[in-house]
């Protein structure tokens, strides 16, 4: 448990993600009845390079509190749909958009990406353009997915700046 | 001859992406008996643009100009929270005047938004006139923020640390003008809509979301409001100066659509009340924070002696984000939008992800249309006001 400085949050980093939201939702004095958010970061470089983090408020106390757990890509992630109803879309998307899949979730299919799309997006290895583009193909009379052309160069951005970065930190 | 047969098989219905109400490209599958909705599932993810992913690509001053697509309705608060996250992060100070007329741009983009609510709420339900009224009102909100800004709806205004350029002259009387009409117009909108028998037969009743089941499923905004939980980011976070204005939260105890409609006409009135406000309290001052950049510091301290150093007075374009995690939120017009931000310590941010309120409010529409008949759909799927850019990002 750390506490960072940007007002009270807490974070911490564990195994058993279902049994602390239990402990959170139902205990007296921390009733997080309300699960805000949950999210999916990637880090190639460590070994368990997904986090799922699970941001919770509660509207009683009105403080909001962190919960992060690391998944690497064959681990998953017991889901919490039957505390927060939900979390049923929010780990449908860590799903589609990580590869990170929950156990006991009621219907785990992709959400936001297309119907036939492979691949999971947001992680970084993925690049931005993508690999696939589609386009309507006349002579077959549906749209059809084929190896993207990109006609500009992928422009990354990289700027040394003599300004001074002000950042308090 | 023997009529009456019972019909044991139910129909399947797709009311497809497309369709003539403003939500956007929704799609519900239905699962009905004669007119009896047994089940609905909504689909997402037509409107997925990768917004997530391309903010991990761009600069905070390059990924504005993206905010204002997820929400196209009420576009100021996808700015403001855009730039919320790297000043909390960076612990960077607001001038007065700025944070001023960022509330006025931000309760304006809040009017706005519930006025393109309320147009294509009662469209579905079938009064067309309140359509044409409401784009009469917008008109004249796009103007004010045309004249502001530059654009009529995707702005672009807010930077880090302000906004982008003060208000032109006269703008405030324009504002006080617009204030004085607008209560004509929602007391207009009251004599026609909300003792009428026909809308109340419509709404009354329809979709009741108890105030637990509220919180449990995570909802926000009119609709948590509606359900009785007094619970309004603006009060119960202190940003930005909302503290120094005198405004009440709105909210109702039935949790049916009705409460919904009363709830957001409220929250159009406060809106105003904080609008003008706010204008007769503007202070002068700077609208930008005008130290965030300066110079790299010499090794020559001779020239130390005057200040010529902190003559640059915008955010640097390549402002880095610190290596901290931070969960930022305000106050959308649906519900409470958030930023679960994660820096690196360059640019570009490492993980961006958007909390919509959309996305989270039509979670419940399943659960609300079980014993409804199929005309209620469009009566609650309205009240929740959704958008789905912002639900698929």
């Amino acid at each position: 448990m750390e506490r960072s400085e940007h007002g009270n949050r807490s974070d911490t980093n564990t195994d058993y993600p279902f049994q602390l939201l239990c402990f959170l939702k139902l205990h007296t004095y921390t009733r997080v009845q309300v699960s805000i958010d949950i999210c999916g970061v990637d880090h190639p470089s460590r070994k368990r390079r997904f986090e799922v983090v699970y941001n919770l408020l509660t509207t009683r106390y009105n403080s909001r509190i962190r919960v992060q757990t690391s998944a690497d890509e064959v681990t998953r992630i017991s889901s919490v749909v039957s505390l927060f109803p939900s979390a049923g879309r929010w780990e449908r998307e860590v799903w589609d958009m990580f590869g990170v899949s929950s156990i006991n979730h009621p219907d785990l299919r992709r959400i936001s990406t297309d119907y036939g799309f492979e691949g999971h997006p947001l992680r970084k290895d993925l690049p931005l353009s993508g690999y696939v583009e589609v386009r309507y193909d006349d002579p077959e009379k549906r749209v059809v997915s084929e190896p993207i052309e990109m006609t500009q160069e992928f422009r990354y951005f990289d700027f040394a700046s003599p300004w001074e970065q002000r950042s308090d930190g | 001859m023997n009529v009456t047969t019972t019909r044991k098989d139910l129909m399947i219905v797709n009311m497809g992406p497309h369709h003539p109400s403003m939500h956007g490209v929704l799609r519900l599958i239905l699962t009905l008996d004669g007119e009896d909705v047994i089940d609905c599932e909504p689909i997402l993810g037509y409107l997925h643009r990768g917004m997530e992913k391309i903010a991990e690509n761009r600069t905070v001053i390059q990924y504005l100009p993206y905010v204002t697509r997820w929400d196209y309705l009420a576009t100021m608060f996808t700015e403001a929270i855009t730039v919320n996250g790297p000043e909390q992060l960076g612990n960077i100070q607001v001038p007065k005047r700025a944070s001023y007329i960022r509330v006025i741009m931000l309760e304006l983009s809040r009017i706005a938004s519930h006025l393109l609510w309320l147009g294509p709420f009662m469209a579905d339900i079938g009064a067309q006139t309140p359509f044409f009224y409401i784009f009469r009102e917008r008109e004249l909100v796009y103007d004010l923020f045309e004249a502001a800004t530059g654009m009529r709806m995707m702005h672009n205004y807010f930077r880090i640390g302000g906004v982008a350029a003060d208000l032109p002259h006269g703008w405030i009387d324009k504002c006080l003008d617009f204030c004085d009409y607008f209560l004509t117009a929602v007391s207009e909108y009251q004599k026609l809509i909300t003792r009428n028998p026909i809308f109340l037969e419509r709404v009354e009743g329809v979709g009741i979301i108890g105030g637990e089941e509220a919180i449990n499923w995570g909802l926000s905004g009119p609709m948590l409001r509606a359900s009785g939980i007094q619970w309004d980011l603006r009060k119960v976070d202190h940003y930005e100066c909302y503290d120094e204005l005198d405004w009440e939260i709105q909210w109702q105890k039935e949790g049916d659509s009705l409460a919904r409609y009363l709830v957001r006409i409220g929250e159009m009135t406060e809106s105003i009340k904080i609008i003008q406000q706010a204008l007769e309290g503007i202070p002068g001052g700077p609208y930008e924070n005008l130290e965030i950049r300066s110079f790299d510091r010499e090794k020559d301290p001779e020239w130390n002696d005057f200040e010529y150093r902190f003559i640059s007075k915008k955010p640097s374009p390549t402002f880095e984000l610190p290596k901290q995690e931070l969960y930022v939120r305000v106050e959308a017009p649906k519900g409470e939008l958030g930023i679960f931000l994660i820096g690196d310590q360059s640019g570009f941010p490492w993980r961006w992800k958007i909390r919509p309120p959309g996305f989270i409010n039509l979670q419940i529409l399943p659960q609300l249309v079980k014993r409804m008949k199929l005309a209620d759909i469009m009566t609650i799927l309205g009240s929740i006001d959704i958008i789905m850019g912002e639900v698929d990002r």
